[in-house]
């Protein structure tokens, strides 16, 4: 066993922090506070090669392994990057770019990876419906065949980047007395007629990635937007769990050790009883919290980044695990930085306030902790 | 990057499994009668050295595994026994890391190989009146007289105390800290009484009173320039502590998945039931987490940075506690089964409580932690 980086790893992850720090983070607050998506930082993040890290470079990407670019999103947790933002990028870049990367023709490829890698167009995925979200099978959309064309007719619900998409990658019944077999995939194109997009949902956290509602009524879209063959939507759609274990993880790795800095800092400024506060052992036993969960929680996503380098089938067992102990012990480290800073850390102004309500999501986006423990008792 | 192990470390786990499974069956390896529990360790010892084991982290060589194998091994046997786990490697994994790490060569061929080779039986005494060597200062002293060294002071909570036939003790001389050998039978060393504990039955631990013993200038290893050794055996028992946890988790859990499977309510296994299949996922979860990260704390470098330590210390906190955890929630799901004495669950919950408040107590351990991170 081996727990180090290279040295280029560990001098890109760097650089990243650096460009976060400097780029994006100064905007973090104010956007958070209106609940706006930022263009500008989101842009940024694809001129800097981040949106198509993983891509090769034909494709416009990077051409970075799995270790690099879960690095990647660990650094942009590290700078402050807020998770509205971190999840918007894991939504455009793993769960519908890489699902065209993967499964898309040479045509679907060369047309959507490079201007998604360079963020000139932002994609999502529609996958959960208003009654079907742990459950995909019970999904109700449906796609028609008739001729060159499907026919899309149903709602999603819940989806990261849904308002702002050029792109969606949806999934849809073409077969639907086959359940999980008859999911196919789709590549739906903003503007097509038949195709919409329901308000931006107010939400508690991530208020900078904008979330809705998409809706399809008889939207008609070329045969040729299938992606592979039809009924392979389902494993599609849990081959994307491989990123969402490992890449979309990392930013709540690397907020830990956001969290650690920030509450350091306000533990040595703040004099209460003629001394910093960092100087009683009840915060520095909050300090070591948040360090421990950072230093616990990072294996685990490496773990599954480490094997999908080595490019072997994902370990649903392991991957449910890093899920399940993200999701749900990610909470408590923000819980504890609203506490140190007191009063002040449930004013907007600190933004441990934000990074609190942003935790939350943790434990229910991307497959519940319920989920995860159903998963993992079945494996077992 | 590399999350695998090797064939070679496979191979020795293999060999070190069936070694404690056939110990296992011919022998009760939690031994209250202290007689009887020397004589299982001495036979745990010789069966092990016939493999890699005993020296794993301590002898260098290619062909011995290296760290995270030895946080791997540790598991397999502390598994099968804590009791036996911890007296071996307060033999093997402190007194012979000290004798490696700060003997010379003279020291090392007559302390350290016949602890490798599980022949004799070393232990370390370090606590005096608490179990903090932080805050308290150590009263147990050498003063050279001519040739001769005389050692007093007393020694509480000495695991392998009196079975022993090395035994390391910290304490000062001249104003710097040292560490004195001495040997089974030394005229002024008395043995106190066996220690009756929560768990770890066949342990066998008790205080040590030194009364003069004369020891020569050779059977001293130091004097140290500062403090640090004491941070340093802190550390190596810490890591000790992470294996022991790794073996809890791992029988307690074991133990408790077998059962949910095998034992039928309501006409279905009871893993069927979501309180109990959540609550094997969440121990799962907690043991997996421990073991990459005891595996990681074990492994990072150790160098003049205070962050290696750091990590030990968050590695402690986090499997000592998970430790608990994971023992309790079996106990729930063994509901009777598990409260019956003997049963690896039962054995373990026992057992953990002596984890946390052993080498760098989950307390001192986070006040270090913040410290580092305050900078302090």
């Amino acid at each position: 066993m081996d727990f180090d980086f290279t040295k280029e790893q560990l001098m890109f992850k760097q650089e990243v922090v650096r460009f976060a720090k400097k780029e994006i983070v100064p905007r973090v607050q104010e956007h958070d506070l209106k609940g706006e998506f930022d263009f500008e930082s989101f842009r940024k993040l694809g001129e800097f090669g981040i949106l198509g890290l993983h891509f090769p470079e034909e494709l416009g990407g990077g051409g970075a392994d799995v270790i690099t670019t879960v690095l990647a999103g660990e650094a942009l947790g590290e700078a402050g990057v807020d998770g509205g933002l971190t999840l918007a990028y894991g939504a455009h870049t793993f769960l519908c770019a890489d699902t065209i990367f993967r499964h898309g023709t040479e045509a679907q490829k060369q047309k959507y990876i490079p201007k998604l890698a360079s963020g000139e167009w932002i994609g999502c995925m529609g996958l959960t419906e208003p009654n079907a979200g742990s459950d995909v099978a019970s999904m109700t959309t449906s796609a028609e065949k008739k001729g060159d064309k499907y026919v899309l007719n149903g709602n999603k619900m819940f989806i990261t980047n849904g308002p702002i998409a050029d792109v969606a990658v949806v999934y849809a019944k073409t077969q639907p007395e086959l359940q999980h077999a008859g999911i196919s995939s789709f590549i739906v194109n903003k503007g097509t007629k038949g195709f919409s997009a329901g308000p931006p949902l107010i939400k508690m956290g991530v208020r900078t990635s904008h979330t809705s509602e998409l809706i399809f009524q008889d939207c008609e879209i070329p045969a040729e937007n299938l992606l592979g063959k039809e009924g392979d939507g389902f494993l599609m759609a849990m081959q994307t769990v491989e990123w969402d274990r490992s890449a979309l993880l990392a930013p709540f790795v690397g907020s830990a050790t956001y969290l650690l800095k920030k509450c350091t800092q306000y533990a040595k400024g703040r004099v209460q009883f003629g001394r910093p506060i960092a100087q009683f052992q009840a915060i520095k036993h909050k300090l070591a919290d948040i360090r421990i969960f950072g230093e616990a929680a990072r294996s685990l996503v490496y773990r599954i980044a480490w094997c999908k380098d080595q490019g072997r089938p994902l370990n649903h067992l392991e991957a449910a695990i890093a899920k399940l102990y993200v999701g749900d012990w990610s909470m408590a480290p923000t819980f504890d930085a609203v506490l140190i800073h007191g009063g002040y850390g449930y004013c907007h102004e600190y933004d441990v306030e934000r990074i609190f309500r942003d935790s939350r999501l943790a434990p229910i986006g991307g497959g519940t902790s319920d989920i995860q423990k159903m998963i993992i008792s079945k494996l077992i | 990057m590399n999350f695998d192990f090797t064939q070679q470390e496979l191979m020795l786990f293999k060999e070190i499994n069936d070694i404690m499974f056939g110990l296992a069956r011919e022998r009760t390896l939690e031994e209250k009668d202290p007689i009887s529990a020397e004589s299982l360790l001495r036979e745990a010892l010789d069966r092990l050295a016939k493999t890699s084991y005993l020296k794993l982290g301590i002898a260098q060589s290619k062909d011995i595994p290296g760290l995270c194998a030895m946080m791997g091994a540790m598991e397999i046997v502390s598994s099968c026994s804590p009791s036996l786990y911890l007296s071996i490697e307060m033999s093997t994994r402190l007194f012979g890391r000290i004798i490696s790490t700060y003997g010379n060569e003279k020291q090392k061929a007559k302390w350290l190989s016949p602890v490798l080779y599980g022949k004799k039986l070393g232990a370390v005494a370090l606590l005096e009146k608490t179990m903090n060597i932080d805050n308290d200062p150590m009263a147990t002293i050498g003063i050279r007289e001519n040739a001769l060294i005389k050692i007093s002071g007393v020694k509480n909570y000495v695991i392998n105390g009196p079975v022993a036939d090395f035994i390391a003790v910290a304490g000062t001389m001249e104003n710097k800290p040292a560490l004195f050998i001495v040997e089974k039978g030394i005229k002024g060393l008395i043995q106190g009484k066996r220690l009756e504990t929560i768990g770890l039955d066949g342990v066998v631990i008790s205080g040590l009173t030194l009364e003069n013993c004369q020891i020569n200038e050779d059977q001293i290893i130091g004097q140290f320039e500062d403090k640090s050794i004491l941070t340093t055996l802190r550390i190596w028992e810490n890591q000790i502590i992470l294996g022991s946890c790794l073996g809890m988790m791992k029988s307690s859990f074991e133990s408790a998945r077998t059962y949910a499977k095998t034992h039928k309510t309501g006409g279905k296994p009871i893993i069927a039931y979501q309180e109990v299949g959540f609550k094997l996922a969440e121990m799962l979860t907690l043991f997996q987490t421990s073991q990459l990260f005891a595996y990681r704390a074990v492994c990072a470098p150790e160098g003049k940075n205070r962050d290696f330590e750091v990590l030990t210390y968050c590695a402690k906190v986090f499997c000592t506690e998970a430790a608990e955890k994971v023992s309790g929630w079996a106990l729930q799901i063994l509901s009777g089964e598990g409260y019956i004495s003997g049963n690896p669950a039962e054995r373990s919950y026992r057992c953990a409580k002596y984890n946390q408040i052993a080498g760098t107590s989950t307390e001192i351990s986070r006040v270090k932690i913040g410290d580092a991170a305050i900078g302090a």
